[in-house]
């Protein structure tokens, strides 16, 4: 078969997937499978996502919701990001850092970030601090991690020129580190996105007062299956954006480099 | 301008608990202004006596001296040329030719001064902006000896520096390197297996043994090049035809293979 | 400087940093510096820690039943999902047709992180294991399914093509080849998949459970008993450290061909 023609086969077969998928939906929740109220038609979720985007929902509408949630990850992110990249390049060049830190993040790795919720409840209660300690925590390895990785592997022929030119640590951190290490820095930042942006829906489902995790949870607790069903949608859907977002960078550095 | 010294140098490398010598007391010099070649068998460890006076590596006894200095680290005034161009991928030609003359302290108008006279030294004039990845491999080696050259360093160590390059390309860079290194005569330690180019490139020839590495022999080249003017032929094959160009290299050619017993090819 | 020399160095500092921590935390403690309400003391850690093991235990239950319980449920969990999404991205990996037809609904569900789950999982399911097994489900199901199909795609062409021209065919097929050569990238799938259980258990714990590592933590958090907090988090550590350890045993002694670095 042709390559146009295998193609267009292949198009097909996707559309009858999703297909298959909503029709299965569709008709699990019109013969009422389980009650309309734990299996809404898909129709109907999408109509509550319109109707939450004017009449607030536990305090805000959904854009507020998204908005507060947007709020916190940043914070928490840019943190993790601001933090854990130049420590990671650091670690990379001086290794008595290396040998300090290595031990003790080896040892704290095994606590899934979750687990701080409740030291994160006690010290910032509601407050905004709370939150963005738990999206730090899940988001800071990866950064730190990759960048660490980068700069650790970067061909020694590249630190040889830069040390043989004259140039000396910090120089060759920012000059021949960073610049190696890009992709790599870059992959764990959409890493780091991604495990930030799961551990903030996690810190909002248990304790906060607004957020699509916290409208998910109240969802939940009416029993409102196209609300939670909303959120879920929602915070899928900036998780891609976000992810997408950073693979396009990761392309455009990529292409830059000639590769 | 400066001299390098190698007076019983010798390196030991362990691994997996074994220890083999890599150099076995060499000494020689590399005289102010003289262009020096060292020739040997794989694994002689020419590199390492090159990357010693570098300051990238250190003898375990024995001394290497730049202008009468112990080499105690790396620095612009032992510039280097490497076999792998080691260019910065992402930098533009410029701003890597600009490197080593940011680590001398020198001020933008001078530097952008002499970086414009090495590109044009180097026919690179034009590439400025240009990235590593976008020029063919002699480019880049160019790219990497202006960025030596910029520096005006007392001593240039070229580590098989045409190596990666294709055969027609190679000549061409070894006629360029003659023409360059007589308008600025500089002190010269010249790494390469390939005999003919060191015949042609270098002052003098250093001839090494297999590992462990030693002074096979110290070649004159000056004279005879003096003698019979070989600067009066453009071309490199016109030089290479001559014979006393053909003599000296079947010399050093003979050097290289009895050090080959009968069972080793 | 020496392997080995390098080795000892990080030991010692890596100690030195260690001994170094835990004496602020010491000194920290005892000096008030560090207030109790907010941080345990030495001392209130290895207390909690000792009610917890050996003591009446806390949260309904001593730890050794709050981990059987935990790690149970990740287990469920876990080889669930892993056996649907290994063979399900093996399969889309190696089938053009397959991928066409499953991937647009898989690309629906991946960007939906496993926590967002849990509330629907709670009003299908209700708070008891059930609901936790099938959000351990969704988060250990699309790491293995995409690090499987990775797997399959990353195979060299010249092994297929010769595969093809042996005559190798079906279950040998995928028995011989595919699977061995998907092998490291669907023991990274694994990891990620034990990754996302742990995280996952723990958040729908916190939730709602009446026994579990994260019931120990919710109810810690709860009594404001920062000490038990701590002896929670640790806990925690040790499951997922020793659950990991377990795979990676597991992913050396079924790829003797791949030499570690």
């Amino acid at each position: 078969m042709g390559d146009k023609l295998q193609n267009r086969r292949l198009m097909w077969l996707s559309a009858t997937g999703l297909l298959i998928f909503f029709g299965l939906w569709t008709f699990a929740a019109w013969v009422e499978l389980a009650p309309r109220k734990f299996l809404p038609l898909p129709w109907d979720v999408v109509e509550r996502g319109f109707a939450l985007m004017s009449r607030p929902f536990s305090g805000q509408t959904l854009q507020g919701h998204l908005a507060a949630s947007i709020d916190r990850y940043l914070r928490g992110f840019l943190l993790a990001a601001a933090v854990g990249v130049p420590l990671g390049l650091l670690m990379g060049w001086y290794r008595w850092l290396d040998n300090m830190i290595t031990p003790l993040f080896d040892s704290l790795r095994f606590i899934a970030p979750i687990a701080w919720v409740p030291f994160a409840a006690l010290w910032f209660g509601t407050g905004i601090g709370g939150p963005t300690m738990i999206i730090f925590a899940g988001a800071f390895p990866p950064c730190l991690i990759n960048a660490y990785r980068g700069a650790r592997f970067v061909e020694k022929k590249y630190i040889e020129a830069a040390q043989v030119y004259g140039a000396s640590g910090p120089r060759i951190i920012y000059e021949v580190l960073l610049p190696a290490s890009l992709p790599s820095i870059i992959a764990g930042l959409r890493i780091g996105a991604g495990a930030g942006w799961q551990s903030l829906i996690g810190a909002e489902l248990i304790a906060a007062n607004s957020g699509i995790g916290l409208m998910m949870v109240r969802g939940q607790g009416a029993l409102d299956t196209s609300i939670v069903m909303v959120g879920m949608i929602a915070v899928g859907l900036f998780g891609l954006l976000v992810d997408v977002a950073l693979r396009g960078v990761e392309a455009w550095v990529n292409h830059k480099r000639g590769h | 301008m400066a001299n390098i010294v190698l007076d019983n140098v010798s390196r030991t490398f362990g691994r997996d608990g074994k220890e083999f010598l890599a150099l076995d007391k060499v000494s020689y010099v590399c005289n102010d202004g003289e262009f020096v070649a060292v020739v040997g068998p794989s694994g002689c460890g020419k590199t390492t006596c090159m990357r010693m006076a570098a300051g990238l590596e250190f003898p375990s006894s024995g001394s290497v001296k730049v202008g009468g200095k112990e080499v105690k680290e790396p620095g612009p005034d032992r510039a280097v040329v490497f076999q792998a161009f080691a260019l910065f991928p992402w930098k533009t030609v410029q701003e890597n030719i600009q490197f080593g003359l940011r680590s001398l302290g020198v001020g933008r108008e001078e530097a952008a001064e002499r970086i414009a006279k090495n590109l044009k030294l180097m026919n690179l004039e034009g590439y400025e902006t240009a990235y590593p990845h976008q020029l063919s491999g002699g480019m880049q080696q160019r790219v990497a000896i202006a960025r030596a050259y910029v520096l005006n360093p007392d001593v240039l160590l070229m580590d098989e520096p045409f190596g990666a390059l294709d055969a027609q390309t190679r000549t061409v860079m070894q006629e360029e390197l003659l023409r360059v290194g007589r308008a600025n005569p500089r002190t010269v330690m010249f790494i390469t297996h390939a005999v003919e180019e060191a015949v042609y490139l270098a002052d003098r020839v250093v001839v090494m043994t297999r590992r462990p590495g030693t002074i096979k022999e110290i070649i004159d080249v000056k004279p005879v090049r003096d003698a019979e003017d070989w600067q009066k032929y453009e071309r490199i094959e016109d030089v290479m035809d001559l014979e006393s160009f053909v003599h000296l290299r079947t010399r050093i050619w003979r050097l290289l293979r009895e050090q080959h017993g009968p069972g080793d090819h | 400087m020496s392997a080995t020399l390098r080795d000892n160095a990080r030991l010692w500092t890596g100690t030195a940093t260690v001994v170094g921590l835990v004496g602020l935390w010491l000194i920290g403690s005892a000096s008030g510096f560090i207030s109790a309400q907010n941080f345990p003391s030495p001392e209130q850690f290895f207390a909690a820690a000792k009610q917890l093991v050996v003591g009446e235990g806390f949260a309904d239950g001593r730890i050794h039943e709050h981990m059987l319980q935990s790690v149970k449920l990740i287990l469920l969990g876990f080889f669930a999902a892993t056996a649907i999404g290994v063979p399900l991205g093996l399969w889309m990996g190696w089938s053009r047709t397959a991928e066409a037809l499953v991937n647009p609904i898989f690309l629906l569900v991946r960007p939906i992180p496993a926590l967002a789950w849990i509330p629907l999982a709670i009003v299908w399911l209700g708070l008891g294991d059930a609901a936790k097994v099938m959000i351990l489900w969704f988060a250990a199901f699309v790491p293995s399914v995409i690090n499987s199909f990775t797997g399959v795609r990353s195979i060299e062409r010249p092994i297929i093509e010769a595969s093809a021209m042996l005559g190798v065919r079906g279950w040998t097929l995928v028995k011989d080849v595919i699977v061995p050569g998907a092998l490291p990238s669907i023991f990274t799938g694994l990891r990620l998949s034990l990754q996302g259980c742990l995280t996952a258990l723990v958040a729908a714990e916190l939730l709602g459970a009446l026994l579990g590592m994260g019931k120990v933590l919710y109810q810690a958090g709860l009594d404001i008993y920062p000490a038990m907090i701590l002896a929670g988090m640790v806990a925690v550590a040790i499951v997922g450290f020793g659950l990991t350890a377990i795979l990676d045993f597991v992913e050396r002694r079924s790829m003797p061909w791949r030499t570690t670095h």
